[in-house]
């Protein structure tokens, strides 16, 4: 490796925006997850810059990954993304046992496989429905929140082994809130094409209905260190209703979700979201709910109300989670 | 268990024995049918029976190379665990041998790698990505993958084991890391040589290159494995016998002079741990007697009479010391008393008959009852479990886990009137939530409920969890 200094400061050709590619990532393909939207637009991004050496682009990466996360108000979830996707080059570039060290090698690697970890990450999702179908029994009753993809497929799956002939009767309650019932709206069409009865219900109901639920599946834009998740609103609220009913609370992610950070509180989030979500008013306003992104609000949800996490690899319990990602980034 | 089990009836005993004679297709059958009458019962024997089985398995059938060994187990397995699927150490023992042949496979392939130097084009590393990261093999090493392969792993593997093509299974496998890596599988270059196995000591004593004794090993290595495969299940089985006594070291680091201990029903491993901790301090043990299902035992046992396990084998009964003898003043209640006791007691000990991933138990009817009650006045709650009852299952509903026993120990039949006109149900065990427990002993040492996910991790291969459940094996 050339000494740094020598080398001429070289910069992207044309005029890449990663926040801008973020988002059109995330707009062409809408099974795609936040992680995996930030992993593609550093892919482009390492793809268009023309920086010669590790140590350039590792800070280009490291700057672009920066300022993605400043210009996204929910920042966590594609921080997942970003950390392991730097982390992932760091450990490739250790010469040991179980990587070459060859820089130009990963480079090439991640540049050219940019459709492949979509595919993966939509292979994982696959992986979760076959895994978490098995939770839903004959005669169950589950109730979700949120538009998650994944919860969607489990779902659709446990359809499936109804129709193949299996005897599992389940029905769906559906917690739909009106700024977002649009993704919500698709996963309970594709439900209810299958065959299974969904209660659309709001989200004052929950208590009311949690007596004749079996289960609780939701899914999840990020898992913390300690095993709590970052969820849509009204997630945290479900989950400790689920647990004064002493209802299971199952959480279906992909592990690629898993982010290092420790979230204890709702208040920790505030540094990286700032959702704006309660406004004081000294007076009287027309419309008090917040005109900021509400449609893309979320909360944290403690480790302590999840039972367990449905991940590709099977069912995890949550002190999983922070292994995984110790060992992650120690390497 | 049962006076009737004696005599006639066939056992764990009687089992050993036939293997002795009978083909290995008679031995699948006869064990088969023993389990579904539940003439072999309770997780030991189970396991013990099924590591018995699975040895002369290995030893008398003809098999050329480990894939289809391993294929051939997990069938096997599938019709045990299916003759009686609430015996989770029925399943716990085949997953064990079953990663001991893989990592058998993983060892032997290491070896020929590193004798022609290059990475091994064995199935489970060869990736359906190219990789860009990919070393040129040498030539050599083409013709000696040629060479070798009817003698190790065969390219058309069987139907029964699925192709391991997922990048997570081969990248655990090759690094013999289950969980860890699997965030990487997102990005990683499947199919770099650098996945290949790394570590670990090589079973043969030849790990020096021997290019030209290649030939010579590969006639050998096939006897080679199956001994060490022999070797590895006849470890199992010592380990099954030693288990009780390995916990029972970790009686003094547990239980205190002047302590009062509550426990119930007959458990060897309870009683081994009492005893031992018997050995230097004076305490009181309450054992509660656990009606209907094994209230004579534990009567039996508090009087002195606790069969000693050993002792089945000689056909003769030898009596374990009892509890008194060893100085322990012991205290035996009805089940009803439990709560009311239990503000005396510093803590409970209990046996088990399963654990589950979750950190979640399954042991004798009355165990919850217990947990709950010691939750309730803050008694610690530790479990005592060989690593062999630990399942990597993941119960997707806790009932299915529940085996009902004869409800004519609650109502007797003579009493027909009565039992016409209701339902009597016998719940053999109970699941106990992970939250009511405070620390698991296995032979391993104390561990954490919250922690067990990881020595299940530890002692199963992600890709053997699910053998039992083709759906979720690829």
């Amino acid at each position: 490796m050339d000494s740094v200094g020598n080398v001429p400061p070289k910069t992207l050709t044309g005029t890449f925006d990663i926040v801008e590619t973020y988002h059109r990532i995330l707009e062409d393909d809408p099974e795609i997850t936040m992680p995996v939207a930030a992993i593609e637009a550093l892919v482009e991004l390492l793809a268009q810059t023309d920086a010669v050496t590790v140590y350039e682009t590792l800070d280009l990466i490291q700057t672009q990954s920066a300022f993605l996360k400043m210009n996204i108000p929910n920042s966590i979830p594609l921080q997942a993304g970003t950390e392991l996707f730097q982390q992932y080059i760091l450990s490739c570039l250790k010469p040991s046992k179980t990587s070459s060290g060859n820089f130009e090698a990963v480079r090439q690697h991640l540049v050219s496989n940019g459709r492949l970890f979509v595919h993966r990450a939509k292979n994982a999702r696959d992986m979760i429905a076959r895994h978490g179908q098995n939770y839903i029994r004959d005669g169950n009753i589950v109730l979700t929140h949120g538009g998650s993809r994944v919860v969607g497929a489990l779902l659709r799956k446990a359809a499936d082994v109804k129709r193949a002939g299996g005897n599992v009767r389940f029905k769906v309650i559906y917690v739909v809130k009106d700024q977002r019932s649009i993704e919500c709206r698709t996963v309970i069409d594709s439900l209810r094409a299958k065959g299974i009865p969904v209660a659309e219900i709001d989200e004052g109901t929950v208590a009311y209905a949690m007596r004749k639920v079996d289960m609780v599946i939701v899914g999840a834009e990020g898992v913390v260190e300690n095993g709590g998740i970052i969820s849509r609103l009204g997630t945290f609220q479900i989950a400790q209703l689920a647990m004064a009913a002493k209802k299971p609370f199952y959480v279906a992610v992909e592990t690629h979700k898993f982010v290092r950070e420790f979230i204890l509180s709702q208040d920790d989030m505030e540094s990286d979201i700032d959702q704006k979500i309660i406004r004081f008013e000294p007076d009287y306003v027309e419309d008090p709910t917040p005109k900021t992104p509400i449609r893309n609000a979320v909360d944290f949800t403690p480790p302590k109300y999840i039972a367990a996490l449905i991940t590709e690899n099977g069912p995890n319990v949550v002190a999983a989670v922070s292994e995984q990602l110790i060992f992650l980034y120690s390497v | 268990m049962t006076p009737t089990q004696k005599g006639y009836a066939p056992n764990l005993t009687v089992f050993k024995k036939s293997l002795k004679a009978a083909s290995v297709e008679t031995s699948i059958e006869n064990l088969i049918s023993l389990l579904k009458r539940r003439q072999i019962k309770n997780s030991r024997p189970c396991a013990m029976a099924t590591a018995e089985l699975l040895r002369i398995v290995v030893a008398r059938d003809r098999w050329t190379d480990l894939g289809k060994l391993i294929a051939h187990i997990q069938d096997v397995g599938r019709r045990l665990v299916e003759a009686q699927p609430r015996e989770l150490a029925v399943g716990n023992i085949v997953r064990r041998v079953l990663g001991m042949i893989r990592d058998e496979g993983n060892e032997d392939r290491k070896n020929e790698g590193s004798d022609s130097g290059s990475a091994t084009g064995s199935p489970q590393l060869e990736f359906s990505i190219p990789a860009p990261t990919t070393t040129k093999r040498p030539p050599s090493s083409s013709l000696r993958f040629a060479s070798t392969d009817g003698v190790h792993f065969t390219e058309d593997r069987p139907t029964t084991r699925p192709p391991l093509m997922t990048s997570h299974t081969s990248y655990a496998v090759a690094n013999n890391v289950p969980v860890q890596q699997s965030m990487f599988n997102l990005l990683s270059a499947t199919g770099s040589p650098n996945l290949t196995p790394s570590g670990a000591n090589s079973p043969h004593g030849d790990s020096t290159p021997h290019p030209f004794a290649l030939s010579e090993k590969m006639i050998n290595s096939t006897k080679d494995l199956r001994a060490e495969v022999v070797n590895g299940i006849e470890e199992i089985l010592d380990e099954l016998e030693q288990v009780d006594d390995q916990i029972a070291a970790y009686a003094l680091e547990h239980i205190h002079s002047n302590e009062v201990i509550l426990t119930h029903s007959s458990s060897v491993t309870v009683y081994k741990f009492l005893l031992k901790a018997a050995d230097k301090r004076k305490f009181t043990v309450i054992i509660a007697e656990s009606y209907p299902n094994d209230h004579e035992e534990t009567h039996l046992a508090v009087m002195g009479k606790m069969k000693d396990p050993e002792s089945e084998e000689e056909d003769k009964e030898t009596y374990l010391k009892s509890l008194q003898a060893a100085g322990i003043t012991v205290i035996l209640v009805t089940d009803a008393s439990i709560f009311a006791i239990m503000s005396r007691v510093n803590k409970v000990i209990l046996a088990t008959h399963a654990v589950i991933a979750n950190g979640g138990l399954v042991a004798a009817a009355g165990a919850r009852i217990i947990a709950r009650a010691a939750k309730a006045h803050r008694t610690p709650v530790i479990v005592l479990s060989g690593v062999y009852k630990l399942s990597p299952e993941h119960p997707f509903e806790f009932e299915s886990l529940i085996e009902y026993g004869d409800p004519g120990s609650i109502v007797g039949y003579e009493d027909g009137t009565l039992v016409e006109k209701m339902e009597v149900d016998n719940p053999l065990y109970d699941y106990v939530p992970p939250d009511l427990v405070d620390l698991y002993i296995t032979n391993l040492g104390s561990h954490a409920p919250s922690y067990l996910y990881r020595i299940v991790a530890d002692h199963y291969k992600p890709e053997d969890v699910n053998f039992n459940n083709p759906e979720l094996l690829f």
